[in-house]
């Protein structure tokens, strides 16, 4: 095994600093309405953390992330009505069929690189959008569809997580383990694969580094994370709506990763800050939600323009140099 | 002498009447033309305004009566402080505002919601919250299957069966399509009690479902005309159905085919946006009184929207059940003892209490009662558009479906039949 497996660099004790302050102290804190925008938040920071990895370890654009969560959904809610699985049996069922479908979509996008693959994953995005306006979510009906004419079924959620509360910490919990299983992935064989992958392809070959292979290992886990994100999303609202997962989203969800900054965890929580935070602050308000998307497009000039490395980058860049002003100080 | 001057008082007295009636502002809650001055009471609303439709004229309604109840010294003193939030047509959104509305704002009751999406995300937190929404532009079918909504307007599915009962009846209907959108709580319940009404009937009927994301109207149309139909029945927010219609008059189809609607078509604006092409063409059932009916709630209905509300609040049935939903519950309100008002619990007791409430702008009694659905408007009226207006085709009737029969039973053991 390798030793550096569990090393916890001082980012990691932040981020898991902050998992800890999100699990004991917002939900205590945070009235009904944050709890709810911090549960989606959540959610989202899952997905995003998918999205940014496969643009951070081997420069792949996917913009289907948003759609492969709805993949997840759908397959959390179908198994929830056809079974009486407990939630979480369903949510690692769900993230794995999600794993399986990215698998599936990384096949014909492996040869494409750049723009054509950023292509290809929107059009599977805008495919997705039509499946799921057209089919619609499981409701409790009977079928492979699994849609039923009038009122849904109950949901069964998680046992542990009665209530809001309890669920954002649940989904605290549950993405504390997505971010750590990027990481694990990122410290062993496969990121060193993808690090070669990532400087050339050609390269990575003549190392004898299986570039097919790790390309669809990458997509899978990005579908993995989507689809387990889906499920904690149906799991706090009790159904899901095709409204939630059209293409546009996934775009979005792509470009606040970048602004957010896709070398690291925190700007996956970034972008699902400014993703969903930030509406319900303008809301709050009582400014119009969608000035949102105004300071997105400043946000994305602003990555692209001044900082490449997202806000995340500034932020620990912010703390790199105080820290070794300080320590010059100190000498 | 005395008779002379008795008179002249008599007189005096009645033109002071008359002129007192000409001169009368609305007339909402205690009447006492006194503003509320005590501790608010805490109600909440959500309305749905995004793609594909702006649904929110119920809570406008309701707002603009709240306000003149305030005016009018409120309930027994205290005003009622009116929380709206919008669920953008989106569940997360639904879920927040009911989130912030029942646990955050701690509103004892919610009064004139009107979506497509809160009913059904947030009928559970109703329930667990022991809270009552008093809905008024519900469209789906979990506003009427749920122990905590009771919705002044019918929904779809009782106003698409008025619709097609009329075409089937008047117009000679044998085979409709209903045009809804593609919400399986929505669309295909209602387009499908339709089908079920006309088959039973001894007709047919289709159903052509729109994305409610991207509505390609057009599409639907032809899908419609495809189906063999006699009648095209636009299920659809009035926004929708006015681009069914100018997909239709670009085709030219108004006279192959009748052309009916529920409830949401009933706007005032409507027959202006249409225009003459389809003049007496287009028959729309109205889930509630159409104004021409001008009894007293309908005249103050649009007395307390020019006195309180907003120059463009809609003058629709869903602004009309807003009102409704309002004036019931301020009604439920007053008879409560002013102490109780901030127990949500108590509130929703009176609430639930509710029976034989009536008003010219129903057909029957307005009742809640403790079940696991509400549905105490299931009559209207059919209008025909015609003359730049609308003609009341049809009085109040009843609509011919088993779904209604356990309403019945329940109105029966409510001592309402």
């Amino acid at each position: 095994m390798d030793r550096n497996l569990f090393h916890v660099t001082p980012r990691g004790w932040a981020g898991l600093g902050l998992a800890a302050f999100c699990f004991a102290v917002l939900p205590a804190v945070v009235g009904s309405y944050w709890l709810s925008i911090l549960t989606s938040a959540a959610c989202f920071t899952m997905a995003a953390s998918g999205v940014a990895f496969m643009y951070a370890r081997l420069g792949m654009v996917s913009l289907t992330q948003v759609g492969l969560m709805g993949i997840g959904g759908w397959v959390a809610l179908r198994l929830n009505y056809a079974f009486a699985f407990p939630f979480e049996v369903n949510l690692v069922l769900a993230a794995l069929a999600t794993m399986i479908c990215g698998w599936v979509l990384a096949l014909p996008a492996l040869r494409m690189r750049g723009l054509y693959l950023a292509l290809v994953t929107l059009m599977a995005a805008g495919g997705l959008e039509i499946i799921f306006s057209t089919f619609q979510f499981p409701n409790g009906g009977s079928g492979f569809w699994g849609v039923k004419i009038g009122s849904a079924d109950p949901f069964r959620g998680p046992a542990l997580a009665p209530g809001p509360a309890a669920y954002l910490r649940y989904v605290v919990v549950m993405v504390t383990l997505g971010f750590l299983f990027i990481e694990g992935h990122r410290r062993l064989f496969p990121g060193r694969a993808w690090a070669l992958i990532r400087r050339s392809e050609a390269a990575a070959m003549a190392a004898g580094v299986n570039v097919t292979l790790y390309k669809t290992w990458a997509f899978g886990i990005a579908g993995l994370l989507a689809g387990a994100s889906g499920t904690l999303l149906a799991g706090s609202l009790g159904l899901l709506d095709d409204g939630t997962f059209r293409s546009p989203e996934s775009i979005m969800i792509f470009a606040l990763s970048v602004v957010g900054g896709a070398q690291y965890w925190l700007g996956a929580v970034v972008a699902a800050v400014l993703y969903r935070v930030l509406p319900g602050l303008l809301n709050q308000w009582g400014v119009n939600a969608d000035l949102a998307f105004v300071i997105f497009g400043a946000g994305l000039l602003h990555a692209v323009i001044t900082a490449p490395d997202g806000i995340a980058g500034q932020i620990w860049g912010g703390i790199g140099r105080l820290m070794s002003r300080r320590k010059g100080g100190a000498e | 002498m005395k008779f002379k001057t008795s008179l002249m008082a008599v007189i005096a007295l009645g033109v002071m009447a008359i002129a007192g009636q000409a001169s009368a502002g609305p007339s909402c809650g205690m009447n006492t033309g006194q503003a509320a001055t005590g501790k608010p009471i805490v109600i909440g609303g959500i309305y749905g305004n995004g793609a594909p439709g702006d649904w929110s004229s119920s809570t406008d309604s309701a707002a603009a009566y709240f306000a003149c109840v305030n005016a009018n010294g409120g309930i027994n003193g205290r005003p009622i402080e009116y929380h709206v939030e919008n669920d953008e047509w989106n569940p997360e959104a639904a879920a927040r505002a009911a989130a912030k509305l029942v646990n955050d704002d701690k509103a004892v009751a919610l009064v004139g919601n009107g979506s497509f999406i809160e009913m059904a995300v947030n009928a559970k937190t109703y329930a667990d919250a022991g809270i009552m929404s008093m809905a008024s532009a519900c469209a789906i079918s979990e506003c009427f299957e749920s122990s905590n909504i009771v919705s002044t307007n019918q929904g779809p599915l009782p106003s698409n069966l008025g619709a097609a009962q009329y075409a089937q009846e008047e117009l000679g209907a044998k085979n409709v399509a209903c045009i809804g959108l593609n919400i399986p709580d929505n669309g295909i319940w209602s387009c499908q009690a339709v089908i079920d009404f006309m088959t039973k009937r001894g007709g047919t009927g289709s159903m052509a479902m729109l994305n409610p994301g991207a509505p390609d109207v057009n599409s639907a149309l032809l899908e419609a005309v495809s189906s063999g139909a006699d009648t095209i029945l636009m299920n659809l927010p009035a926004g929708l159905a006015l681009a069914v219609l100018k997909a239709a008059q670009e085709q030219d189809l108004r006279d192959a085919y009748n052309w009916i609607a529920p409830t949401p078509l009933y706007d005032l604006s409507v027959p202006a946006a249409i225009g003459d092409y389809w003049n007496g063409k287009v028959y729309v059932n109205a889930e509630l009184a159409p104004i021409s009916v001008n009894g007293p709630d309908a005249q103050n209905w649009i007395a307390v929207l020019d006195a309180f509300g907003k120059p463009d609040d809609p003058r629709d049935t869903f602004g009309q059940a807003g009102y409704l939903s309002a004036e019931f519950f301020v009604k439920a309100a007053l008879a409560m003892n002013p102490e109780d008002l901030d127990d949500r619990a108590k509130v929703t007791e009176a609430i639930k209490g509710i029976v034989g409430y009536r008003s010219d702008l129903m057909c029957g009694p307005y009742y809640v009662g403790d079940a696991d659905f509400h549905m105490p408007n299931h009559a209207g009226y059919m209008v025909q558009i015609i003359d730049g207006g609308f003609k009341i085709v049809r009085d109040c009737y009843e609509f011919d479906s088993d779904y209604f029969n356990r309403h019945i039973e329940l109105e029966k053991k409510l001592g309402l039949r």
